[in-house]
């Protein structure tokens, strides 16, 4: 798509400020941290939490702050700050070495105390959430680190895999984990790969993005079809670009 | 614009500031050269540009066919061409101090040394695998040496002065596929290897290098424990260092360019996107020089995307080219860019201030002539103005 105005560097900005102008496609700038926050909180109202029978918190992938924020590097910085405050946790979902998901803490916290209720690993877990420390940055624990700093046991260890809050990275360190995120995990590249599919077929490999919204989805897409969409714009599979009847998402071929 | 300029003419503002006010806003413009075209001779993909340091004016270019052609800028022409190997050249450079000498490497495992004069080799190195690429540093008054990556994990350098192979660096375990010196300090070398490691050496020390670049910034937790210490998640194909030497890119082929601060190896974190990379072999790409942001130009695919260099954007892509492009060099005088790629065309994109209107184009060509020239002497005003002061 060509451009008709040129590009110009914002020391030779006009000044000028425009009243009513309607941005076709647009997307809203984040400055400030509350905006990044208020996106999470969004994108984590699409998560559909019935479908797992509300055991799991609401995760939201990195990548979709990317479709809705244009700086990533931004974007980036916001989520550090957020979790070196506590209050965001990241995790290595596993199925790409570049994606990661969010959770919010008080969230995570809570959904793993509840799901452990009346099982007998229920003390370790507790203890280890205790034990986790509040600023946590850290996505994986050495069995060093797990010996040593948080005295845990290799029975308690094994207790801790076992449901589900760590996960085997290799011999000897752990990935931290949301427990029963098998399924969402199985869900999500199911739907993705369905809508991936969707936009594929359709006439020049491209659809505008109101009216994939309004598609009819088939089974295999479980998840709301805006998730996917930020998902698959956010990790670059489709490029977005604004047209005068909306955004249009075309596929790139890998 | 005229604001720059009157506050230059007061003295209120610093000479440099409308320099680089109106270079940035060059590149911006930067368009597909309406006007002339770089001649076409080679017959194969173009492989490697380099323009020389000291006039700006002649341009090498190395191609898939084997065929070295010296380009004088100011005519556009292809004035010398030598054909001389049946193998694809990988690198062609400038002796960076005065253009009657230049060196080139090339998959037959030899790089040679040229007299400009005779076009006959002064000096031949061979090697024992492919040569992938070589540099010579731009800045350096007490040595004279060439860094050449081959297939081997060994970097050799090669001293231009006594003609023989008198170091050996080690320390990669694959090929490497990029060398750099540093522009800022004559003994700093960075490295880049398929091994998915970059390595920064102090050629003076005995020892190995300074320190590997790790792009998780030592955060052991992040990666899985083979991606240890590394750049790229893949071969890491391109270097690049910014023209203060401050910043280093790195480019791979997980799809990821890196901006790593180049004196303590930290990966500044900027997030450029995903930045098509599939070549096999050097990525050749460029920063721009004397822009207030500066600007990264990769060749992505059949286009060159061009990014700022701190905040990570994608400004443009620069798409003309009909097949892919190997090869990217910035013109920091004029703020051109040229690239060359497979569909054996270098094309040249040169800032288009002011495009010409429908009416305007029932005149001469005289009025585009002005233009152009108008442009040069703009030019040589800002020189001759920032060399007074």
């Amino acid at each position: 798509m060509n451009r008709k105005r040129a590009l110009i560097s914002d020391t030779f900005k006009v000044k000028k400020r425009r009243y009513g102008t309607q941005k076709f496609g647009a997307v809203s700038d984040g400055d400030g941290p509350t905006d990044i926050r208020a996106t999470l909180e969004y994108l984590m109202t699409l998560f559909p939490r019935r479908l797992f029978n509300d055991t799991l918190p609401q995760i939201v992938l990195k990548h979709q702050l990317y479709s809705i924020h244009n700086d990533k590097t931004l974007v980036d910085k916001e989520l550090n700050k957020l979790r070196e405050r506590g209050e965001l946790l990241m995790f290595q979902l596993g199925f790409d070495a570049d994606t990661f998901g969010l959770v919010f803490a008080s969230d995570y916290k809570a959904k793993v105390l509840a799901g452990e209720e009346g099982r007998a690993t229920r003390a370790t877990v507790e203890k280890f959430l205790q034990k986790l420390p509040s600023p946590c940055t850290d996505l994986s624990f050495t069995k060093d680190k797990m010996l040593r700093e948080f005295l845990f046991t290799d029975s308690e260890i094994t207790q801790l895999v076992k449901s589900g809050v760590l996960t085997v990275r290799d011999a000897g360190s752990w990935w931290l984990s949301i427990p029963n995120s098998g399924k969402f995990t199985k869900y999500f590249i199911q739907g993705r790969k369905a809508v991936l599919g969707m936009v594929k077929k359709s006439k020049y490999s491209e659809v505008l993005k109101a009216e994939l919204e309004e598609r009819r989805t088939t089974s295999h897409v479980k998840f709301h079809m805006k998730y996917h969409i930020h998902d698959i714009v956010g990790a670059e599979l489709v490029e977005s670009i604004p047209t005068t009847s909306g955004i249009l998402l075309r596929f790139v071929e890998p | 614009m005229l604001g720059f300029l009157t506050a230059r003419q007061a003295g209120l503002d610093d000479p440099l500031r409308l320099r680089r006010a109106e270079s940035t806003r060059r590149v911006l413009s930067l368009k597909l050269n309406p006007d002339r075209d770089v001649d076409r001779i080679h017959g194969n993909g173009i492989n490697t540009i380099d323009i020389e340091a000291i006039e700006g004016r002649y341009m090498l270019s190395g191609g898939a066919d084997g065929v070295i052609v010296v380009y004088d800028l100011e005519n556009y022409s292809g004035k010398l061409q030598y054909t001389f190997l049946l193998h694809p050249l990988e690198t062609v450079q400038w002796y960076p101090y005065d253009t009657g000498m230049f060196v080139s490497s090339s998959f037959d495992k030899t790089m040679k040394v040229w007299d400009t004069e005779t076009l006959k080799p002064a000096e031949v190195f061979q090697f024992e695998g492919n040569v992938y690429s070589h540099h010579l540093s731009p800045i350096a008054r007490k040595h004279s040496l060439i860094a050449v990556g081959t297939k081997e994990p060994k970097i050799q350098l090669c001293d231009l002065k006594s003609g023989s192979r008198i170091h050996v660096l080690q320390g990669h375990r694959a090929e490497v596929l990029s060398v750099r010196w540093s522009p800022r300090y004559e003994h700093i070398l960075a490295t880049a290897s398929a091994d998915s490691k970059v390595k920064v050496w102090d050629v003076r020390r005995a020892s190995g290098s300074l320190f590997t670049l790790d792009q998780h910034n030592g955060d052991k937790s992040k990666a899985s424990s083979e991606a240890v210490n590394t750049a790229h998640d893949g071969r890491v194909n391109g270097l690049c260092f910014t023209g203060d030497g401050l910043y280093l890119l790195t480019t791979g082929t997980d799809d990821r360019m890196r901006l790593w601060n180049s004196a303590t190896g930290e990966n500044t974190l900027v997030n450029y996107g995903k930045v098509c990379n599939e070549s096999r072999k050097r990525l050749q790409f460029t920063v721009s020089r004397g822009c207030s942001p500066e600007f990264v130009f990769v060749p992505c695919g059949s286009s060159v995307a061009v990014y700022g260099l701190h905040t990570g954007e994608l400004v443009t892509m620069l798409r003309g080219h009909y097949n892919n492009v190997d090869c990217c060099e910035f013109h920091p005088d004029y703020q051109e860019l040229y690239s060359g790629g497979k569909d054996c065309n270098i094309l040249a994109w040169v800032p288009v201030i002011r495009a010409s209107d429908v009416e305007e184009e029932t005149k001469s060509a005289n009025q585009v002539q002005v233009l152009i020239t108008g442009n040069k002497i703009w030019k040589s005003l800002i020189r001759k103005n920032c060399g007074i002061n």
